[in-house]
């Protein structure tokens, strides 16, 4: 029986500690643990007999459409009596045959779901193999593979098993077993199921370091339509719940240095594209608010992999339409936080959709010529930010190094610019690098010919975790600033 | 004549030329080559130099008083390369240094090319030891103990050293540098140590534990699984992570 039903004597007292409005855990001893493996073993039953590397491929493969594998945003030095540590910037450990990152051990708990999004490989009404792990089997997996240096830790999702309450506190029980029992410090992303109780999902929030709940769709239409057991409120209100607690706990962690962190590395969502009709323009606004008001680290955008037909769902555009689309979307995203860039400025109701032969950067500087050329020994940080080729880190060179002395154009090359974009856009000491002519389409053309290097298949950026952005042209030597953050693929996610 | 100083490539060999370098020539020109890879010239005076602690601590203390801490470590991570010149750009970036009105901005003067030279190896080195945070693999050997072989260009043992001494204090675990065939060693509960001038028993190495197979083999079928096939992309796959790390890393062998 699981532990949480009210009847049993254990559920007693897990609601009663539950009602509490100031517990941080609820303790589940070793007994618990065994009336839940009693209790899986049940559920497994239905699908026979199964063993964990059958578990494993099942549970893995369900939840690989999830794009946040990032094990960013949190810093924390192991305490010396388990095992574990985390490194602000991310570690990916491996890349798959996709090319993308793998840093997390990438899991749904169970793939059993009594939903029917119309978009999902789970749904309840797709005949698939079903498989469930046991706490126990979760921890042990995340353990042995960190041990070998295989993950930076879990990633931990779930379909819908029986009622939301229940999910959750499935995964909290596996959470807390992992903290307190396997005494873990690594890096645990956990999903917050929508409509569970938010005392399960306080609790849960204690034990993770980041929390997502998925927005899925960009718009409350699209999600009615593909997604009908889910709506936007229900889905904005655990989100809104974890950015009050984080906040509350920001405060409590200043007073009471030794009060337990509540989701340090924050929350992050995602949403799928291209399977509804928004468009980038809509997409962008939505992401803009979420970071706005909701204050999330990161939203992922997944390109739609159609993996059900239903006449609902759109006929797929080729795969590298939408990968590029994503992209695009990446870019922007990356202007949004790290540029200064509002979305109202990229893109409006008359231009609603990315260009597919310029970034946005380079469109934005197009349409704005009468800022330009700015004069890169004089110009404020945020302006040299605006320009095509210059990065954060080059920026940050540039205005550091012109302390120094006045800056030529060769010296700008070992900052790391990437001149063949910059040269229309910017004067060294009052002289542009060759005569340019300041018009819109001559500048196009000549941008168009040098050939932006959209990462090959455009899938840049899931793939690679990063919370800073580079520059170009220290590829070869790949590029890192002291805090070890390997940008290298920043020049991927994003060509200056 | 200019003199050259030769030294051993190690931190404390480099350390030591660059000690007496200063002592004696830092006013003129001086060279640093790494004794077995010296070009002889013409016109310049070669000396072996005599390395020890001392002098190797002097100057640590030199660089970091005078140009800071990050000077030093970035030093410290170029210094630690493959490129044989490393301790001639570290020699002139020092004199540079003293042209400045504060010398613990000098990583900052880019256009310096002796500068640009440290600031890129001591980024290939962190790149690489940080390449290998993230994909070096442990075997559970007989006996329990960790062991992992990497074959880095540069000598990143120390700067990986911390990372996994925090991250698995309780076990014992071994890293082997092949290519300078070095031990970095940990003892549950302790510091990590380097070990130089040992043999690996390449037999030893092998015999792994029960269990590591059936790790191994999960740890495969997931790598496999996690991959959405309609997007395949081998030739991203390799530009992240290239050819020469695979043949160490469990899901490719
Ligand atoms: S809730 Fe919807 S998206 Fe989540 S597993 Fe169930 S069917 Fe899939």
């Amino acid at each position: 029986m699981p532990f949480s039903d009210e009847n049993s004597g254990y559920g007693i007292f897990f609601w009663k500690q539950l009602k509490k409005p100031n517990v941080c855990a609820i303790i589940l001893t070793e007994q618990t643990f065994a009336l839940w493996k009693g209790w899986c073993i049940d559920v497994e039953k239905i699908h026979k007999e199964m063993t964990l590397y059958e578990k494993l491929e099942i549970l893995s493969d369900a939840a690989k459409y999830d794009v946040a594998c990032t094990s960013s945003g949190v810093e924390r030095r192991g305490d010396g009596t388990g095992m574990g540590n985390c490194s602000r910037a991310g570690i990916c450990h491996s890349f798959s045959a996709d090319g993308r990152c793998i840093s997390l051990l990438k899991i749904l708990f169970t793939n059993e779901c009594i939903y029917d999004c119309k978009y999902c490989v789970n749904r309840s009404s797709n005949d698939v193999r079903r498989a469930s792990f046991t706490p126990d089997e979760v921890c042990t997996l995340t353990m042995e593979f960190y041990r070998r240096n295989y993950i930076e830790g879990l990633f931990l999702s779930s379909g819908i098993l029986e009622s939301p309450d229940r999910t959750m506190e499935l995964l909290y029980a596996t959470l807390y077993k992992l903290r307190h029992v396997c005494r873990f410090q690594g890096y645990i992303h956990v999903k917050a199921i929508p409509g569970a109780d938010q005392r399960l999902i306080r609790l849960t929030g204690f034990l993770a370091d980041r929390m997502s709940v998925n927005m899925e769709l960009p718009t409350a239409e699209s999600l009615r339509l593909l997604a009908p057991h889910k709506s936007r409120k229900n889905i904005l209100a655990p989100m809104r719940f974890v950015q009050e607690k984080a906040k509350e706990n920001r405060q409590e962690v200043a007073l009471y240095r030794n009060m337990p962190r509540f989701v340090p590395a924050g929350q992050s969502t995602q949403m799928i594209i291209g399977a509804t009709p928004e468009t980038d323009y809509q997409i962008l606004n939505v992401a803009e608010a979420l970071y706005k008001k909701f204050e999330l680290k990161r939203v992922f955008y997944s390109a739609f992999v159609p993996v059900n037909t239903d006449i609902s769902l759109p006929v797929p555009a080729g795969q590298g339409a939408s990968l590029l689309r994503e992209h695009r979307l990446y870019q922007a995203d990356w202007l949004l936080r790290f540029y200064h860039f509002e979305a109202d400025e990229l893109l409006d109701e008359v231009n609603p959709n990315f260009n597919v032969y310029l970034d946005p950067k380079c469109c934005w500087a197009l349409r704005h010529l009468e800022m330009f050329p700015v004069e890169v020994n004089r110009a404020d940080y945020r302006m040299l930010l605006r320009v095509p080729g210059i990065g954060c880190k080059s920026a940050l060179r540039i205005v550091k190094a012109r302390r120094l002395g006045n800056l030529k154009f060769e010296d700008l090359k070992k900052m790391g610019v990437v001149l063949k974009r910059a040269l229309y856009f910017v004067t060294c000491g009052g002289r542009m690098l060759y005569p340019v002519r300041m018009d819109e389409d001559y500048i196009t053309r000549n941008l168009l010919n040098t050939a932006e290097r959209v990462p090959e298949g455009a899938d840049g950026m899931t793939y690679r975790q990063l919370t800073l952005f580079d520059d170009l042209s220290w590829k070869e030597t790949g590029s890192t600033t002291k805090g070890k953050a390997r940008g290298k693929n920043e020049a991927d996610i994003y060509l200056p | 004549m200019k003199q050259i100083y030769i030294c051993h490539d190690t931190i404390t060999g480099l350390y030591s030329a660059l000690y007496d370098a200063w002592k004696e020539n830092r006013n003129g020109e001086a060279g640093i080559e790494l004794r077995g890879k010296t070009q002889q010239q013409l016109f310049c005076e070669y000396r072996e130099v005599a390395e020890c602690e001392t002098k190797a601590l002097a100057i640590e203390r030199l660089i970091k008083r005078y140009m800071g801490y990050n000077t030093y470590w970035d030093v410290y991570h170029a210094l630690l390369s493959d490129d044989p010149v490393k301790g001639e750009a570290v020699f002139h970036m020092m004199q540079e240094a003293r042209n400045l009105q504060d010398s613990t901005k000098i990583m900052d003067h880019l256009s310096d090319a002796n500068v640009a030279k440290v600031f890129e190896l001591s980024r290939r080195v962190s790149n690489e030891a940080h390449v290998y945070e993230e994909f070096i693999r442990f075997r559970e050997l007989e006996n329990r103990v960790l062991f992992s072989e990497i074959s880095p260009k540069s000598q990143v043992l120390t700067c990986i050293g911390d990372h996994f001494a925090d991250r698995f204090p309780l076990e014992n675990w071994i890293i082997y540098d092949r290519t300078h065939h070095v031990f970095l060693v940990h003892h549950a509960g302790k510091q990590w140590k380097l070990v130089w001038g040992e043999k690996l028993d390449e037999q030893a190495a092998l015999k792994t534990s029960e269990s590591q197979k059936e790790y191994e083999r999960l740890w495969k079928g997931f790598f496999e699984s996690v991959s959405i096939k309609e997007r395949e992309n081998p030739g991203l796959q390799r530009s992240h992570l290239p050819l020469r790390y695979r043949n160490q890393m469990t899901e490719f062998l």
